[in-house]
């Protein structure tokens, strides 16, 4: 299994061996592969998107997939893909031994964000691991920045609520600190953080599908995607930012 | 520029090495003056070989009027006895010189390549010989084939001082075996032998012949390059905080200068910046490994 530098990295001085794990937003499962191929008893993936749970089932069941000479099929046998909303997670209380947000919080809205770092925490069993890995803030200089406001403002007209959100790492570490969760460490994962032609395009995507939520003759609507497919023509692509792992423990 | 340790073979090699293929595209003034600025910027080990037109005979002036400041490297894609004596014997004559520092079993692919170097009439009984005889310093292996390859290599040859592989983000980012060339880079530290880092400025392979002629390519090199500075200087700093000995400079003269620069300002690089570049690459085809054929 391909499991990226970033994850392997972050995951590296947890004590995942064993564990019953959470990976909360599953994406793609890059981290689901990492914590399989560290040898996790067990995964719940929790993800409220259709596609991105079967395409971390599918990445498991493959049969190219290694990780670590532990049989695929057995792989598959240790992960549940949980299709559910993170702010009512379906998990008994003290549940699970390690949680996992991999580029998470970045689309959690801030309205959202207590309720989430809540049900993390009511499900993480005593000595719980979290690691929390996200980007810090762009710098001003950083072109990128127009085009996540563009995703935001169009966010903003359709859901009304932004799409992105770079939370600052001290900023998540005070708010789990608020729940009991103690901060253990914090490392730099990516400095600078490539955001390349294919990462600009998913995000032009994500400006077309809100302006095509709004009403058909919304020149507001129109305005924004020509200016987000400009930015991404303009830009190409950019190394900017700053992208941490916070690992939080609770207390045992 | 930084020096570091190559191996047992006693040499402390300048990061970076110049690929002296870059001198075939030259005309014998402009490769007169390319080896004056390698040797200003510091560099003092190069590598050569027979397979690369010209360059042999266009560095043998300066090699001859510098023979003490530059560590020479060489190599044969011989695989026998007597084809590697000979190769030797005209690298030696065209190059006009009586020694070479680093020889070295040059681009290994095959599985059956392996059994006939290690053979009893194979190319590594003649390396042993000229080395005994003083033709030669130490011995060496080039490959830019299978990872698993080299390491089959390494344990088979146990005199070997330096290994020359690949190594750059985009196949850093690889998670499979094929592309494992940090295995190889861990086993060579492991066993204390040298090591040489080429394709670190590989972007990927050029486009089809279709798409885009060879003729047309704007470099030399049988793969694309990264041609900015501030490309060149990432790359060469990734390759360089691996860990390898020394990152070999790439085959088109255009960029070598730009390699140089990169190399004198060489201070290390944080590992996030690292990931940054292997993260960037993930999407990426390597070109190698591949198969030459030749």
């Amino acid at each position: 299994m391909d499991v990226p530098r970033t994850v392997t990295t972050a995951l590296e001085d947890r004590p995942i061996e064993g564990a019953v794990c959470l990976e909360a937003g599953a994406g793609v499962g890059n981290t689901t592969a990492g914590l399989l191929a560290n040898g996790a008893a067990r995964v719940y993936a929790v993800t409220d998107d259709r596609t991105h749970a079967e395409t971390t089932l599918e990445r498991v069941r493959s049969p190219t997939d290694d990780d670590g000479n532990d049989d695929p099929r057995r792989a598959r046998n240790r992960l549940a893909v949980l299709e559910a909303d993170l702010r009512a997670i379906p998990l008994p209380d003290d549940a699970v031994e390690v949680i996992t947000a991999h580029g998470l919080f970045n689309v959690v809205p801030p309205a959202d964000l207590d309720a989430i770092v809540g049900e993390l925490t009511r499900v993480a069993a005593p000595g719980c691991h979290l690691v929390v890995d996200d980007y810090e803030p762009l710098p001003d200089d950083a072109a990128v920045r127009d085009l996540f406001a563009l995703e935001n403002a169009a966010a903003r007209l359709a859901d009304g609520e932004p799409m992105l959100t770079f939370y600052p790492a001290a900023a998540l570490g005070r708010l789990f600190a608020g729940y009991g969760w103690t901060v253990d460490r914090r490392r730099t994962l990516l400095d600078p953080v490539p955001w390349t032609e294919s990462h600009l395009e998913a995000h032009a995507a994500v400006v077309r599908s809100r302006v095509d939520a709004l009403p058909a003759d919304s020149e507001l609507g129109a305005a924004l995607l020509e200016r987000a497919d400009a930015l991404v023509d303009g830009i190409g692509s950019e190394s900017a930012g700053e992208m941490y792992s916070l690992a939080l423990r609770r207390p045992e | 520029m930084e020096t570091r340790n190559l191996g047992p073979t006693g040499h402390e090699s300048t990061v970076a090495t110049f690929g002296a293929i870059a001198l075939n595209w030259l005309e014998q003034e402009g490769a007169n003056q390319m080896v004056e600025l390698v040797l200003d910027r510091g560099v003092n080990h190069f590598d050569v070989a027979p397979t690369y037109g010209d360059a042999e005979l266009k560095l043998g002036p300066k090699l001859r009027q510098h023979r003490e400041e530059i560590y020479l490297g060489c190599k044969t894609q011989e695989r026998d006895y007597d084809g590697a004596r000979r190769k030797l014997e005209r690298s030696l004559d065209r190059l006009g010189v009586d020694h070479i520092d680093l020889y070295q079993v040059h681009g290994l692919e095959y599985e059956e390549e392996l059994e006939e170097i290690t053979g009893d009439d194979g190319a590594l009984a003649a390396f042993r010989d000229a080395k005994e005889e003083g033709l030669i310093g130490d011995i060496g292996l080039t490959s830019h084939g299978n990872p698993q390859l080299i390491l089959d290599a390494m344990d088979r040859i146990d005199d070997l001082a330096t290994v020359m592989f690949p190594l750059n983000p985009v196949v850093a980012a690889k998670g499979d075996d094929d592309h494992d060339y940090e295995a190889v880079l861990e086993r060579a530290e492991e066993a204390g032998i040298g090591t040489l880092g080429i394709k670190a400025f590989a972007k990927g392979s050029w486009p089809s012949t279709e798409e885009l002629p060879e003729a047309d390519r704007p470099y030399s090199n049988w793969y694309e390059p990264v041609d900015t500075p501030d490309e060149i200087r990432e790359r060469f700093d990734f390759a360089a905080s691996q860990g390898l000995s020394t990152v070999v400079t790439p085959g088109d003269p255009k960029l070598v200068a730009m390699v140089l620069d990169a190399a004198t300002r060489y201070d290390g690089m944080a590992e996030s910046e690292q990931r940054s570049l292997i993260a960037d690459a993930r999407h990426d085809d390597s070109p190698v490994p591949e198969q030459l054929h030749h």
